[in-house]
């Protein structure tokens, strides 16, 4: 839990960390759509050259950029087992009791963690090259259209940001207390799964009464600073898409379609 | 409860959503056996209404799923609809529902929206998400006999949690005890 990657923002003056943050967020969310649509060895060969593209213009080491993916290796492992074993086929490669391995279970298998590799390594770089403001103001400016329809759009973005901010914090104090809780004598690591999950119970109370606090201690110091949650908030210059950022966003909207209609 | 508390709320209850499934991932499956994201776009539903548990449940999921990648994307629209409807019908029922007993109140909540999330997200996978090739054994297999233990859990451990915040005082008791001074009329134990 301490080493996970969660808001771990690294600076630097990159291409990809000079990019205007909203740029990057709708530049994701192309990307998730043209792994959606990926199917053929050609897609995939795409989506990984393009990533290795990002990965240097993002001046990030290789080995902190695929941090994520080494970290749930064994949860990759389980869901390409998961389908290659008993995917229903008719035709299957060798079968043993429940299992069947079958040709059209291993490319289930593999386009599944394919698709989930990539998304969490793009997923890691943008959160790598966009600092924790940054990407609360570009979801401003994203969520901007829905406040013509009465959204408070202002109060989704706080809610946002806190929460990312909190993700690291409560992580760590999650570690704290189940250390606390196995102290007290817990079987986080016991082999029966009965165990295992009784001993969680104990960890969520205190988890939530302690986030609770926080929450409560900066609510007060909020109010306490005069803010209401209503009006407009001043948050500093609005920043105005570049020639760069427009290029980005047409490149990820060119690999979408290339995906969708050619490959 | 002012809304700026709220929002706060409803933050450390999204970050909640993310981090709980990283805290019980020493649970095989334990995504759709213990379901750790329901439990606190629910809590938030209970505690801050309608409006923010909606948000809770269309923010957690989006959130999780860029940072941890979990829920996976082929899951991620259906969860979303799911937890959207546990957030927005434990609010709404909890402000129409006042039977002057908190456990009532919270048990009544807890359950319809449940019942209705499942529902719903059952239909969004039925006409939307997989149609064609979702059954109704498929549905009820993993939205009750597989997530059994998780329902268990949220039907125990929310009341004790939603207890545990009011003793704690940092929520307000829905249902103030009143103090009666020497014949003066009765005051609220909130003021």
């Amino acid at each position: 839990m301490s080493r996970i990657p969660a808001g771990m923002y690294i600076p630097g003056k990159s291409f990809l960390h000079r990019l205007d943050p909203l740029a990057k967020l709708i530049g994701l969310i192309i990307l998730l759509a043209a792994v959606i649509a990926a199917s053929s060895p050609g897609g995939y060969l795409l989506l990984i050259l393009f990533i290795g593209v990002l990965l240097a213009l993002s001046g990030l080491p290789f080995k902190l950029a695929i941090a994520p993916l080494r970290r749930t290796y064994l949860f990759f492992a389980v869901i390409f087992l998961m389908n290659a074993l008993f995917f229903a086929d008719v035709d299957p490669l060798w079968t043993w009791w429940i299992f069947s391995l079958s040709r059209t279970g291993l490319i289930q298998g593999a386009n599944v963690v394919l698709r989930l590799a990539i998304i969490i390594v793009a997923g890691h770089i943008l959160i790598s090259t966009t600092s924790p403001m940054e990407i609360t103001a570009a979801f401003r400016r994203l969520l901007k259209p829905l406040q013509y329809i009465n959204i408070p759009v202002d109060i989704v973005a706080l809610i946002v940001s806190v929460a990312i901010h909190f993700i690291p914090v409560l992580a760590e104090e999650v570690e704290m207390i189940r250390k606390a809780q196995t102290v007290r004598g817990a079987r986080f690591d016991s082999a029966r799964l009965r165990d295992r999950a009784a001993s969680l119970l104990p960890l969520v109370i205190p988890v939530f009464v302690n986030a609770f606090k926080r929450a409560d201690e900066l609510a007060l110091a909020m109010e306490a600073r005069g803010y209401r949650g209503e009006g407009r908030r001043v948050s500093g210059p609005e920043i105005a898409f570049q020639a760069r950022d427009f290029g980005a966003v047409l490149i990820m909207a060119a690999i979408c379609a290339v995906q969708i209609l050619v490959l | 409860m002012t809304i700026v508390k709220r929002s706060m709320i409803t933050a450390v209850c999204v970050a909640l959503t993310v981090v709980l499934p990283m805290a019980f991932h020493a649970v095989p499956n334990a995504g759709s056996v213990i379901l750790p994201m329901h439990i606190p776009v629910l809590l938030c539903g209970l505690i801050c209404g309608w409006p923010f548990g909606l948000a809770c449940g269309l923010i957690g999921p989006l959130l999780s799923n860029l940072f941890t990648g979990m829920p996976p994307m082929a899951a991620l629209p259906a969860m979303l609809v799911e937890l959207a409807v546990y957030g927005l019908m434990a609010g709404l029922l909890m402000s129409c529902v006042r039977t002057r007993k908190v456990y009532a109140d919270l048990y009544i909540s807890l359950l319809v929206a449940m019942l209705a999330g499942r529902i719903v997200a059952g239909m969004a996978r039925a006409l939307i998400f997989a149609a064609g090739s979702y059954s109704m054994a498929a549905w009820t297999t993993s939205y009750f006999v597989t997530s059994l233990p998780g329902i268990a859990i949220q039907i125990v451990l929310l009341p004790s949690i939603v207890f545990a915040l009011e003793r704690a005082r940092l929520i307000p008791a829905r249902y103030p005890k009143e103090i009666v001074l020497d014949g003066s009329p009765g005051l609220d134990s909130s003021e």
